[in-house]
């Protein structure tokens, strides 16, 4: 408890939390919600069309999106430290901030697998999704579903700060 | 204009013509159009809805700030002597269905223009639908209009011409035989016909005031109804992002070698994800009007909302996107078009955000 709120006293965390201007909390979050729009935005088209809602859209090329994933993942992994860093003592002692954290790493794991086995496999658009690329869509929907709602519940369940 | 266009009192004057009379032109043209079978009119008609469907949503968010500013926002603020409370809460009733059925019709417009383009032939119940929900929008926005016209105008108020006419008559009986009446006025001014009405209907009036405020109450009174509401917010705003993120930058040339017909196959998803945040968004509206009637951020989000309804508007009736086949370049309109959608949602999402932060709301 003494390690975070050292933390949530840092120059940094103050400044996120009482500064006041837009570039601090209202901006950091702001990008947090890109981040998500685009990295679950894009996913969930990929996770569609490997359960058969778009049949006219070829999956392969669509891993030229991956890049864009990543980026708007990792600045979603910046943006959500700097932003747990300001609360420290609040989200880190809310239960529900680990079951979004749970969300967080399955739903990157099951990215993973989709990219190597689903997007992988030599066949791919020239025969239907085995069940197991179908399981892993259905995954990545739960995961990301569970990440969001878990994610703006932590302003609302356990320990919430208002943040 | 600059006027007109920043006095939201103004501006719900000005808006509340599309809804009807705007309409009315589309629903006539789609009825010319389904019995002699003209195709381009009833593409026509359908546009028409649909972006009467997105104007609508402005009517509406207007009308709750004319609201605002009619009543004052002040403790001791109270309505213009000429206006009955209730009827503002008919009109506000009578708009909620209003325009629930107006962006039920452009939505199944919008779905019947986009099948248009994607299927052989629409299916047998596109055009029905449409019409039934069309003709109901329209019935259901008339009587708002009606209703709406009571607000300021005492001289179309029936119980208030009632209760003037009555006076008059006693006035003139008064007048012809001096003595007939007992405690007869001498003259009758419109103003105690409405204050007699509030009476009534105020000693009529229970607690609650109307359908809109019980489902403010649902919205605000429940602490997980508001939790739940955001989530799905953002359940929405992904699922409008899967579409304009992998349509716009395949137009602009990000996975070429996939064809536009395909893309074009993702766009009902971005169009529910779009329903969603229309729908729980209005709830939030409807739940605390106050944060976002007077608040600036809120007025450009929806500013930038009716851009994206031109915008996919634009895309269902040009041809020339579906030249963009696999490994072809999108001709360049549509890719003007390409940009200035992911702009858009881009900045939606940025008012959205803003809302507590910038406007002056929460």
């Amino acid at each position: 408890m003494a390690l975070l709120q050292q933390i949530e006293s840092s120059g940094l965390s103050q400044w996120v939390r009482q500064s006041g201007s837009l570039w601090a909390f209202p901006g950091i979050l702001l990008m947090h919600t890109y981040g998500m729009a685009i990295m679950v935005g894009i996913i969930a088209g990929i996770d569609l069309k490997i359960l058969g809602l778009v049949p006219g859209l070829p999956l392969a090329p669509l891993q030229k999106f991956f890049p864009l994933v990543w980026v708007a993942f990792w600045l979603n992994a910046i943006t959500g430290t700097v932003l747990l860093a300001a609360d420290a003592t609040t989200k880190l002692t809310n239960p529900d901030f680990g079951v979004k954290m749970a969300f967080i790493v399955l739903a990157v794991i099951n990215q993973r697998m989709i990219q190597t086995r689903v997007f992988g496999d030599p066949e791919i658009d020239r025969r239907p999704f085995p069940s197991s690329a179908k399981l892993l869509a259905v995954m990545s929907l739960v995961c990301w579903l569970g990440a969001i709602t878990s994610g703006r519940l932590l302003a609302y369940v356990g320990n919430a700060s208002g943040l | 204009m600059i006027e007109i266009l920043s006095n939201t009192s103004h501006l719900h004057l000005l808006l509340n013509h599309v809804p009807t009379t705007a309409f009315f032109v589309g629903l006539v043209l789609f009825l010319v159009a389904l019995v002699n079978g003209n195709e381009t009119l009833k593409k026509t008609s359908l546009a028409i809805f649909v972006l009467v469907a997105a104007v609508t949503i402005a009517t509406y968010t207007s009308g709750s700030a004319a609201e605002a500013r009619l009543r004052g926002t002040g403790v001791r603020s109270e309505l213009p002597p000429n206006v009955v409370s209730a009827a503002i809460h008919e009109h506000e009733d009578a708009a909620l269905w209003a325009t629930a059925l107006m962006e039920l019709t452009g939505f199944f417009a919008w779905l019947a223009l986009w099948q248009w383009k994607s299927v052989t032939k629409l299916p047998a119940w596109s055009l029905p639908l449409v019409l039934v929900l069309s003709l109901a929008a329209f019935a259901a926005m008339s009587r708002t209009a009606y209703l709406g016209g009571h607000i300021s105008h005492v001289e179309v108020r029936p119980e208030v011409v009632a209760r003037h006419q009555a006076c008059l008559a006693i006035v003139d009986e008064e007048t012809k035989h001096p003595g007939a009446v007992a405690n007869a006025p001498e003259n009758c001014p419109w103003q105690s016909a409405v204050d007699e009405v509030a009476r009534a209907q105020g000693a009529g009036q229970k607690a609650g005031e109307g359908a809109t405020r019980d489902l403010g109450m649902f919205v605000t009174g429940r602490t997980w109804v508001w939790p739940a509401l955001e989530t799905m917010h953002f359940v929405g705003l992904c699922m409008l992002f899967t579409t304009v993120l992998i349509v716009n930058l395949r137009l602009l040339g990000m996975i070429k070698v996939v064809p536009y017909s395909a893309v074009h196959q993702l766009l009902p998803f971005g169009m529910i994800g779009f329903g969603i945040n229309l729908i729980t968004g209005m709830l939030f509206f409807v739940g605390v009007p106050s944060q976002y009637n007077a608040n600036a951020v809120f007025y450009w989000k929806i500013v930038f909302v009716l851009l994206g309804g031109l915008n996919v508007t634009y895309f269902m009736l040009v041809d020339d996107v579906w030249t963009a086949r696999a490994g072809v370049d999108a001709p360049a309109g549509s890719k003007i078009a390409a940009a200035s959608a992911i702009v858009i949602w881009v900045a939606v999402l940025y008012c959205g955000h803003m809302l507590p932060f910038i406007g002056n709301a929460f």
